[in-house]
């Protein structure tokens, strides 16, 4: 598919399509979506304990929860998720618990990689399943879709026209320079001229954020994630992805990166809340692992590789303030292949829930969006009517 | 000068330095095979880097700090429990309770090794942007992108180099097993895949928990119990040999894990290892350790055969069967061709690198070889998008006297999405174009071309002279045309340096 702004690129180079900054009308949706990626299978018996299942204390022996914020007869939250309780108790965050993608090994690449692709086979298709969605949303005159990223991740390559953007310390070229290397990509390397004019566009947008860079600006990158998302004419669906959740070793410890990437998570949804200001209340945010983690500790006081973990969908749009969850329960039989919980909601179910009332896709679209086997039936009533 | 010499210089090496092109375009073929084989001595920036034994130990101490500290602060550290209070500790390092300024484990983590890390990615820069065998220099970074240690890993970051060093650099024209096993016996290897305090479930310290706590709680600051850890296991599997998909089960995971219990870093008994290495005694050999009252006795199965030797010989056994398995020829023959040819590689080569790979037992100058002379190699068309790393390094030789501060370099690769030696995971840095052709990325290229082409460029410099002279023949005419239009010495060199042809290979 060619979009418009493709073929100015290829006419006219950067230029061109620099001007077309002003020229078109904002995106028909005013909703907006985030979707953030956990890289390396978030321990969701540690974010969301089941203090209340009476095999609990039991199954994670060494790594049963202290000081579990209560939601309700069954589930808390870990004590670092100071935010999103607040968000719970005002129904704007649903916690999904038991939930995963239809990946069953344990390889965190192959699994994110279908994560991504949203097929159900890693490497099953080769565009991510989110730029299937926005390719299937009103499109606006500038990409509805943007990675809060240095390298554009699988979910948001394809067809549909995204950018990306991550802050930077360097002087900025002068517009002269801009200008000639722009034409140049659009004589001969259009994949080039493409990202090239994306960059220009992302740049005028995001004036005034800098520094920092990698995995520790996750707060950072939710705070510009929603500039990006505030602006009139800018995206609507954004990206971001926060890593380190490969919690073998130690995890419960206090110096644990567990710990501190369930802080800087619930800081990062936080930062988006206070950027959107208003617009918080037509936003929804979906927020997922590639998988779970064992349900026992291993012998280093981590866990390794599961299945099932927890999710979350939170957003002044959302129906909030549940636990949704078929919980399949920590006895000994109720395991996933003896070790890991056992997986009973699809999140494509979620997503696919999120997407259609959300963002307004319809059935073919949807799809489209996560092929399957078996039709992925919507989760119904995720959002407020 | 021919195409061939350049894309012997550029798609093979690091990019040209003035008048290498000229030079290999004598004999491209001859001028990379002549670079397979081992290095006579270790280059000059690297001979300055701290020891293995120093990177191990300045992390042992780091952590015997942080416990030394919870004690002070009343705590102890192989108890702390989920949620439990971090006053005086943790990221803000406020006052404690004794009301003395606070410790902070990530302000002292900062202090103690981002200065050994600057020091360790410029050496590996200096290294890059010097070196004639750049084709040789290629293959280490490859590799040392496929045995992953990642000191993105909280204690692993003094690592990698040490890690580069010794297993990578000595086995690059070597066996495939020889690098195999170097690596998983390597301290850092053990420690960035966990598997130094695996312990067989079966095993003497396994059964008897007294034995536990003096071994090891003192010497690496973590408390111990009695059990598996599949990481290492795994990703030999998935990442380092056959390859993820190619049939083994999560049996074949947890039986090699079993195996490889006991596999750990040299901690005698109720001595601190960070003593024994700071008082020198200990070095990098011994580091490596077989712990036989670690390690889950009796036979294990992977991949349909028994291996019923004892000790670290049944370990070894399974390595080397994992080191000639076909699925594994058929992963390092895909990755290698993907590396060097395309992202998407011509199955051809791909089936002629995997047999000699499995004709020759591995054999990598063999394998590498074969590269070098499949016609596919030496496609006109530029099919690879340099990583940020090859980005800046190609610049550099471009650019003699480039100054490079290492914390500038630091920033650059940063922005441009890449961290050398820090990958976030240990499947290593992404080899496909799509990951690195994103928009922001693209711009943070651009950005950079143009700070160094001011921080460098004179007016007594030619731009479009230096381009004919590294880029050849697959200079373009639209290139050439906008580098002789430029309105500065400056922005010629921009150009040239954000030119396609010279970010493709």
């Amino acid at each position: 598919m060619i979009s418009r702004r493709t073929t100015l690129g290829l006419i006219g180079g950067g230029v061109l399509a620099g001007a077309a900054r002003v020229a078109f009308a904002a995106p028909e949706t005013e909703k907006r979506l985030v979707v953030v990626i956990l890289r390396g299978a978030m321990d969701g018996l540690s974010a969301v304990p089941a203090t209340g299942d009476p095999d609990y204390e039991r199954a994670r022996n060494g790594l049963a929860q202290e000081g579990a914020l209560p939601l309700d007869a069954t589930f808390g939250l870990h004590p670092n998720l100071v935010g999103f309780k607040g968000l719970y108790d005002a129904n704007e965050l649903i916690v999904v618990h038991a939930a995963a993608t239809p990946y069953r090994d344990r390889s965190h690449f192959d699994g994110q990689n279908l994560l991504e692709n949203g097929s159900e086979k890693p490497y099953g298709v080769d565009t991510g399943w989110l730029n299937r969605a926005l390719a299937a949303m009103p499109a606006g005159a500038k990409p509805l879709g943007i990675a809060l990223n240095s390298h554009m991740p699988l979910m948001m390559r394809g067809a549909a026209e995204v950018t990306s953007w991550a802050p930077s310390a360097l002087p900025r070229p002068d517009a002269d320079t801009v200008q000639r290397l722009a034409m140049l990509y659009g004589e001969t390397d259009p994949k080039l001229a493409q990202s090239f004019a994306d960059a220009q566009d992302a740049n005028g947008m995001a004036m005034g954020q800098g520094g920092g860079g990698g995995y520790q600006a996750f707060v950072g990158l939710m705070a510009a994630a929603a500039k990006f998302l505030s602006a009139p004419d800018g995206a609507r669906v954004a990206m971001v992805e926060l890593g380190g959740w490969d919690s073998h070793v130690n995890q419960a410890g206090a110096f644990s990166p567990l710990s501190k990437n369930l802080q800087t998570l619930d800081q990062g949804v936080a930062a988006l809340k206070t950027g959107l200001g208003p617009l918080w209340k037509q936003t929804g945010v979906v927020i997922v692992s590639e998988f779970g983690r064992t349900v026992a500790m291993n012998g280093t006081m981590g866990t390794d590789h599961g299945t099932a973990g927890a999710m979350f969908v939170a957003g002044g749009a959302v129906k909030g303030g549940r636990v949704i969850a078929d919980w399949p329960g920590l006895s000994p039989r109720a395991l996933y292949q003896d070790r890991d919980l056992k997986p009973t909601t699809d999140f494509r179910a979620i997503a696919t829930g999120v997407l259609r009332d959300h963002m307004g896709l319809h059935d073919a679209a949807l799809a489209a969006v996560f092929p399957a086997t078996t039709k992925i039936k919507p989760r119904d009533g995720l959002i407020r009517a | 000068m021919s195409l061939e010499g350049v894309i012997a210089a550029n798609r093979f090496g690091l990019g040209a330095k003035p008048g290498e092109v000229a030079a290999v375009t004598r004999d491209p073929h001859g001028w990379l095979l002549g670079q397979l084989a081992p290095e006579q001595e270790l280059p000059a920036p690297l001979q300055a880097l701290p020891s293995t034994v120093d990177d191990m130990s300045a992390f042992f101490k780091w952590l015997r700090t942080i416990a030394d500290e919870a004690k002070a602060n009343g705590m102890d550290p192989y108890k702390l429990k989920p949620g439990a209070p971090m006053t005086g500790m943790g990221e803000g390092g406020g006052a404690n309770a004794n009301g003395k300024p606070g410790f902070s484990i990530e302000r002292e983590y900062v202090k103690t090794f981002v200065p050994r890390y600057a020091v360790a990615v410029k050496a590996r820069y200096d290294t890059a942007v010097a070196t004639d065998r750049p084709f040789f220099e290629r293959l280490v970074h490859f590799w040392t992108n496929h045995f992953v240690v990642s000191g993105a890993k909280p204690g692993a970051i003094a690592m990698p180099p040490s890690f580069e060093r010794d297993v990578i650099r000595p086995n690059v024209t070597g066996r495939f097993a020889d690098m195999l096993l170097a690596s998983t016996r390597h301290p850092a290897m053990l420690f960035y895949l966990d598997n130094y305090h695996s312990i067989g479930p079966d095993s003497k310290v396994g059964k008897d928990p007294s034995l536990r706590a003096p071994r090891k709680a003192q010497a690496f600051a973590v408390p111990l119990v009695a059990g598996l850890n599949e990481n290492l296991a795994r990703e030999v599997m998935e990442l380092q040999t056959l390859g993820v998909r190619s049939g083994y089960t999560q049996a074949d995971v947890t039986g090699f894990a079993r195996v490889l219990t006991g596999w750990t870093i040299a901690a005698p008994p109720r001595v601190p290892l960070w003593k024994l290495v700071a008082q020198g005694r200990l070095n990098a050999q011994g580091l490596f350790e077989f712990d036989d009252e670690e390690h889950e006795p009796g036979p294990q199965t992977i991949l349909g055969k028994t291996y019923a030797q004892s000790g670290v010989d049944q370990g070894e056994a399974v390595l080397h069967d994992l080191a000639r398995h076909p699925a594994t020829a058929h992963f390092i023959a895909t990755k290698l061709a993907r590396h060097f040819i395309a992202d998407d590689p011509p199955p051809a080569v791909v089936d002629r690198l995997a047999d000699v790979f499995l004709q020759t037992d591995g054999d990598l100058k063999a394998v590498c070889t074969a590269l070098v002379k499949s016609p596919e190699a030496f496609d006109p068309a530029a099919r690879k998008f340099k990583t940020p790393e090859d980005y800046v390094i190609s610049a550099a030789r471009a650019l003699p006297g480039l100054p490079a501060e290492p914390g500038k370099l630091l920033r650059a690769y940063n922005s441009m999405g890449e961290q050398p030696y820090n990958p976030p995971g240990p499947n290593g840095w992404p080899d496909i174009a799509d990951e690195w052709m994103g928009a922001d990325a693209v711009w943070k290229r651009f950005e950079w071309a143009n700070q160094t082409a001011d921080s460098i460029a004179s007016t007594t410099m030619d731009p479009l002279a230096l381009a004919h002279d590294v880029l050849g023949p697959s200079l373009s005419e639209p290139t050439a045309q906008a580098i002789a239009r430029a309105q500065s010495p400056a922005q010629g060199l921009t150009l040239l340096l954000a030119s396609p042809e010279f970010q493709r290979r």
